[in-house]
């Protein structure tokens, strides 16, 4: 791995505003930037379909997350050994997230991506939480829905990506320690806790 | 049971050569096991004697809940290891290894020594009666005693499967059934400990192949073995693996209640020969089932790879192949089951009316054998393309669903044979239900490559 590159990763909270604060961190640093673009780059990995990864992005629903994807009268216990089941379609996509890492500095939103790139040299890991009526707010906006269904999805959102990430990492979705740096995007708004970020990001990296 | 190869094979390879591939070291893996059974079964019965049979059938629904626990560790574990060795994560793999042997020592000690205490009231209520209750017990006794190495071999097991050792996973079963078939002759005629002995038999061989385990994890340049301060339980380890571990601990479990209802049932329709003559016949098809899974393990990699890459003309061609290999083995079971039932029995007991008895069921039970290869190989097809709820559904049909009702109303009609013919019935009715499936799953497919094509 170089050493020149550097990797910002950001876990959030749906409608915390951490794609935006994503986008515009790479867009000041001039790196690449990747949330849903990281679907593309695992089914280039795996050669499969990307509807694949769509419908295993960033959650394990009920059925799958209790009876996880396999028979048990059927099966070894090895999910690798089917290359569609859950883990191994994660696989890919943490192959492709290794490669894209190697290749150029980056921001990765979401996808355990800390967790992917934790022996990575240059990597700052940063959770972006926000109050709830400003992700209500943001949600019912940018979805077109109701304020109720927003709050609605923002918790049951906030619950996919938890048992999506405590099941393939090692860690706590959301807990400080797994963070360099939690904050809470309502008190400062969006733009200048990106500037804070950037702040942070240079003192940590020297750039 | 499957080396690590380029996956772009699976996508150009010829689909009947890799289905030999993968098919064979899991059809061997899953033959030592069925074998393991068939030998107790076999010197039990021969040196012991018919009622020695049908106490050894009794304790099957124990044996299969044993086994529930077991799985919930081993499979939940196993599966934990796996995701995290795949993120090359070895430090919590490590973990993990130290938490499934911990586990596997807590829970195997607590139930063995439960079930012990209550080993009686437990065992009258799978269908033991006063005749059958002391082969039964003296069994079980040693077996459970022995539970905790029973529950840390097979765990251990699935560690080295996950470990990247299949092979060694593979060697530890065929080792098991082979110190089996030497020391159960001897532990049985030649010390004449009767029934017992084969319960010793089969907790020293697990023992050994455990001692061997432990070898192989104790090696430190291997990437996981055992260090200090991984056997400390974590709660996350711990969590994640019975949530995992849960959904084969409730179809274990599943399968332990239908015994118990076979067994029930048989006992009152036909007295204790009746159980035993299921016993028999349990372990003879039992055989060509686990030959028909190992089958459908070696699938699941070829189909499943090849629906990732939407090469659809090559996943059918594998479900072809699949069902073709699956329906010759369970047509031998049903012409072994229809042609020769009284020899296959014979091998098991001298007793005549346990023979025909025996004969008789087996006679009934392979009836709807040659279209359950084509159930069980679509049932895994689901899962292959990862529809593992519908597999889940289809395997519950056969086994628990259309099972269960038909076990408690036939009887009522047909007496004994109306157990015998609850589990042909559900056979054929889960198959229905499977090819209907089948069929809207290939219009759906029909449906999606127009749509791609234009």
């Amino acid at each position: 791995m170089d050493n020149k590159y550097f990797v910002l990763n950001i876990g959030r909270q749906l409608g915390s505003g951490g794609h935006d604060i994503g986008k515009m961190l790479a867009e000041h640093f001039q790196i690449k930037f990747y949330d849903k673009e990281l679907l593309d780059l695992a089914a280039q990995e795996s050669g499969f379909d990307k509807h694949f990864f769509e419908r295993d992005d960033e959650h394990r629903g009920f059925i799958k997350g209790f009876f996880y994807s396999i028979n048990p009268f059927s099966s070894s216990g090895n999910p690798y050994e089917n290359q569609l089941s859950s883990e191994s379609l994660f696989k890919f996509q943490s192959e492709a997230i290794r490669k894209a890492a190697s290749q150029s500095s980056c921001v990765f939103v979401g996808r355990c991506a800390d967790y992917v790139l934790r022996d990575y040299p240059r990597c700052i890991n940063i959770f972006i939480s926000a109050n709830m009526e400003d992700r209500v707010k943001r949600l019912s906006q940018k979805l077109n829905i109701t304020e109720e269904e927003a709050e609605k999805r923002a918790v049951s959102g906030d619950e996919k990506r938890a048992s999506y990430y405590n099941y393939y990492s090692a860690k706590t979705w959301g807990e400080a320690a797994t963070y360099d740096l939690c904050i809470n995007s309502s008190v400062l708004g969006l733009k200048e806790t990106t500037e804070f970020i950037q702040n942070f990001v240079a003192r940590k990296l020297d750039l | 049971m499957v080396k690590k190869k380029s996956t772009a094979e699976l996508g150009t390879e010829n689909v009947g050569k890799l289905l030999l591939q993968y098919a064979v070291p899991a059809i061997i893996a899953m033959t030592a096991s069925s074998l393991y059974n068939m030998v107790d079964s076999i010197f039990i019965g021969q040196g012991v004697g018919a009622m020695a049979i049908s106490g050894l059938a009794v304790t099957f629904p124990l044996m299969n809940l044993s086994a529930a626990f077991g799985s919930m560790v081993g499979v939940g574990a196993s599966t934990l290891m796996s995701v995290k060795l795949g993120q090359h994560d070895f430090k919590t793999a490590q973990n993990i290894l130290g938490n499934i042997v911990t586990l596997n020592l807590l829970l195997g000690t607590l139930f063995g020594l439960i079930t012990l205490i209550f080993l009686d009231p437990i065992l009258y209520f799978f269908g033991a009666s006063d005749t059958t209750i002391p082969y039964a017990r003296d069994y079980m006794e040693i077996i459970l005693l022995g539970n905790v190495i029973t529950h840390s071999y097979l765990g251990l097991n699935s560690a080295l499967r996950s470990a990247g050792h299949p092979q060694g996973a593979m060697y530890a079963t065929i080792l098991t059934v082979i110190i089996n078939t030497i020391l159960d002759p001897i532990f049985i005629y030649g010390f004449g400990w009767g029934i017992r002995g084969a319960a010793y038999a089969t907790i020293l061989a697990q023992a050994l192949a455990l001692v061997w385990q432990f070898y192989i994890f104790s090696d430190k340049k291997e990437q996981l073995h055992f260090t200090r301060g991984i056997y400390k339980l974590k709660k996350k380890i711990v969590v994640d693996t019975i949530a995992i571990g849960l959904s084969p601990f409730l179809m274990n479990s599943c399968a332990c209640l239908v015994v118990i209802l076979i067994n029930k049932g048989l006992g009152e329709h036909g007295g204790d020969l009746a159980i035993g003559a299921y016993g028999i016949v349990n372990r003879i098809l039992f055989l060509f089932i686990m030959i028909v899974i190992g089958l459908n393990q070696g699938m699941q990699p070829i189909a499943g790879y090849n629906y990732g890459a939407q090469k659809m003309d090559r996943v059918l061609q594998t479900l072809r192949y699949t069902i073709y290999g699956a329906t010759i083995i369970t047509t031998c079971g049903f012409l072994v089951g229809e042609l020769m039932p009284r020899l296959c029995a014979r091998a098991f007991t001298t007793d005549e009316q346990l023979i025909d008895m025996a004969s008789h069921g087996m006679r009934i039970i392979v009836v709807c054998y040659p279209i359950i290869g084509f159930q069980m190989a679509t049932t895994n097809f689901f899962q292959s393309i990862g529809h593992a709820g519908k597999s889940i559904f289809l395997s519950l049909t056969r086994q628990l669903l259309f099972l269960v009702p038909l076990l408690i109303i036939l009887p009522h009609f047909f007496g004994l044979d109306g157990i015998w013919y609850a589990m042909p019935a559900s056979d054929l009715i889960a198959s229905i239900v499977t090819a209907v499936m089948l069929y809207i799953q290939m219009k759906k497919f029909k449906l999606n490559s127009i749509k791609n094509g234009q």
